[in-house]
């Protein structure tokens, strides 16, 4: 279980630790005034600034009264049997590229769910696969990452 | 006169078979987006947007403008038929458009959701008609103060106006500017905010962040409820839907009201979300029979739909006017203009005439189109629903992550789409809204060049935000409407406690 608390406070933390990465960053790039006008700095630190300054204040107010949950298990689950899976699809593109790695991800999803119907499974992915070969390598031009097994195998 | 002109001139290039085909495409894909969970109109255009670069820029316009048009439309017949909304501006057509369609009326409801949606759509197309060419020519004599207080002026609305936090909002703002300015710094030439990583140079595009905030963050808060479709007759009947169009009139003054509503939140950027719940309040504080509201009453259909459409719809307005998008659709529109090479704003007007108006004018066809369309296809796209999760979701994380692959065939985009998806999540979760994020994602440099010219000019004096009355005007509007709100809430809250004891711990 999640409270709206601990959600609140990740968040925030989130945004003011980038916050205070665009505040160091740009302080390279010169703040304040020189003989070219405003310094390319001056900008992203103003706007870092504000980042950092209001994730303190919804640090601040995201604390108090918020120990309700809102998520509860089972609905991390979901989000979990959802994202994970999303997460190793993405990670697997440079390895196994774009196509193959789609046509797994809906193969292994499908099955999941329906451990009854491994053909109709199989012809998703394939369909998968073919789809975006046809729409993007040929109609569109648009050339999908082949990954380190595609390279492998010549492609 | 002069803008009945260019708009007659305008419908001989829309109506042309080849735009006629882009539209009916434009509105189906539009639809589909629109129905399917996770998908929304901005990823719909964000999608299509590197498919348009080989076209005219007039082409490409209408097919993604007629894909918003669908998509406004497919969001409303989730809503109305499962309870579902598709788009975040169909929340408050569920209140009153379900209720109607489980009582057995689900033709009447879409009727009234459409019609009164086409209504709303055309208030907006005609305030375009007459007053876009007007805003351009006073545009014309705006010097880079000026932008700069207009660029303040539509993100202090955003803060003061949106329904959010304001501090939320000021986060996911100020968000969206720094990854404006991550990349080469057009004014200086140098590199900023790269954290290391080289490729980072080429800077964050706002289709990366549109899919991952709006496509995969949008999936998450989807597959968190369990989907329970439960299956209305979507059958739609003619002769039911022509009756309740004929008796739309009847509600003249609720049209009217929420049209007015949709045109002001589209115009400065409260959105349509904003624009729809604030019009269902209002009705429902208003309206005679408002204990019926909840409950399936027409008002409560009309009310967030017209002022949903209209604000869409004008929300087009002041991104061809000013090159300042009044919604987070218009945003990536916007981005696709400068794609194409054109330059949102007022010089669009003068050098670009066929673009501008062929593009009104088909706002107009594109419309009607949408609505015949709808009607036609929801059985269609009512079966699509009934398609497991399951099944859309993975197809959807697909579609996003190749959508952000596309735009720079670079992996690091799909990496950092995944982390938008999990912000995105994030920030739905709790509240903070994403539009603004996307829209300083897509002029934060303008207004920062604005800014930075500005400087320039007065070598270094804020004075100059105070040059002559236009200028402070916008100013002063911009600092009311970043203040007043909060002034509001402390005023109500004082108001609340003075009574002792009247409030209850």
């Amino acid at each position: 279980m999640i409270s709206r608390r601990s959600l609140e406070t990740a968040t925030a933390l989130l945004t003011g630790a980038f916050g205070a990465a665009v505040v160091v960053s740009s302080r390279d790039n010169g703040i304040g005034w020189s003989a070219a006008g405003v310094d390319a700095g001056t900008f992203p630190f103003i706007v870092g600034l504000i980042i950092l300054g209001s994730s303190v204040f919804n640090l601040a107010t995201g604390w108090p009264g918020n120990d309700y949950p809102v998520l509860r298990q089972n609905e991390l689950k979901r989000l979990a049997r959802l994202f994970v899976p999303a997460a190793i699809f993405v990670g697997a593109i440079p390895l196994t590229g774009m196509v193959v790695a789609a046509a797994g991800y809906v193969f292994a999803a499908l099955i999941w769910h329906r451990k009854d119907a491994p053909v109709f499974a199989g012809v998703a992915a394939a369909g998968t696969a073919a789809a975006l070969y046809l729409i993007f390598e040929l109609a569109f031009q648009v050339s999908l990452p082949r990954g380190v097994l595609g390279t492998a195998l010549g492609f | 006169m002069e803008n009945l002109e260019a708009l007659l001139h305008g419908f001989t290039i829309a109506l042309s078979g080849n735009h006629i085909f882009l539209m009916l495409i434009g509105v189906l894909l539009g639809i589909l987006v629109g129905v399917l969970p996770g998908l929304g109109a901005p990823n719909g255009v964000s999608l299509l947007l590197p498919l348009t670069f080989g076209m005219q820029p007039v082409s490409a316009i209408i097919l993604l403008s007629c894909m918003y048009w669908g998509a406004l439309f497919g969001g409303s017949v989730t809503s109305i038929l499962f309870n579902i909304p598709g788009e975040p501006s169909s929340v408050a057509t569920t209140f009153d458009g379900y209720p109607m369609a489980r009582d057995g009326r689900p033709t009447t409801a879409l009727a009234t959701a459409f019609g009164s949606a086409a209504f709303g759509a055309l208030a907006g197309v005609v305030l375009i008609t007459l007053s876009a060419s007007w805003v351009a020519k006073v545009a014309l004599a705006f010097g880079p103060p000026e932008y700069f207080a207009v660029y303040f002026l539509a993100f202090a609305s955003f803060v003061g106006m949106g329904g959010s936090p304001p501090i939320k909002t000021l986060v996911s703002l100020a968000i969206g500017f720094a990854l404006a300015a991550v990349g080469i710094d057009t004014v200086s030439g140098s590199v900023r905010l790269t954290f290391g990583i080289d490729e980072l140079v080429k800077g964050v595009s706002f289709v990366v962040a549109v899919m991952g905030l709006f496509g995969i963050g949008e999936l998450l808060i989807a597959v968190e409820d369990e989907f329970h479709v439960k299956a209305i007759s979507s059958r739609v009947e003619w002769r039911e839907v022509i009756r309740t169009l004929v008796q739309l009139p009847r509600y003249g003054w609720v049209l009217l009201r929420s049209a007015a509503i949709g045109c002001w939140m589209g115009i400065t950027p409260g959105g349509p979300t904003a624009a729809s719940f604030m019009s269902y309040g209002i009705a429902k504080r208003l309206s005679s029979r408002h204990a019926n509201f909840g409950k399936g009453e027409p008002e409560g259909i009309i009310a967030p739909e017209t002022a949903d459409h209209a604000a869409g719809t004008s929300a087009l307005l002041p991104m061809l006017s000013l090159g300042i998008p009044g919604s987070a659709t218009a945003a990536v529109m916007m981005g696709g203009l400068m794609i194409w090479g054109l330059n949102p704003g007022p010089m669009l007007f003068v050098e670009q005439k066929d673009f501008v108006w062929g593009l009104i004018a088909s706002m107009y066809l594109g419309n009607v189109v949408a609505v015949i369309l709808v009607l036609l296809t929801v059985p269609v796209f009512a079966a699509l629903m009934r398609v497991p999760f399951f099944i859309i979701a993975p197809l959807i994380v697909i579609i996003c992550t190749v959508g952000a692959y596309s735009v720079s065939n670079s992996y690091l985009d799909v990496v950092l789409m995944t982390g938008f998806g999990v912000l995105g999540y994030l920030f739905k979760k709790l509240h903070y809204p994403l539009a603004p994020l996307v829209l300083a994602i897509v002029i934060g440099d303008k207004a920062e060049d604005a800014f930075r010219q500005s400087m320039l000019m007065s070598r270094g004096s804020l004075g100059i935000f105070f040059g002559n009355a236009l200028v402070t005007t916008l100013v002063l509007l911009g600092t009311a409407l970043l203040v007043l709100p909060v002034i509001w809430q402390s005023f109500r809250k004082m108001l609340l406690r003075s009574p002792t004891g009247s409030r209850r711990p």
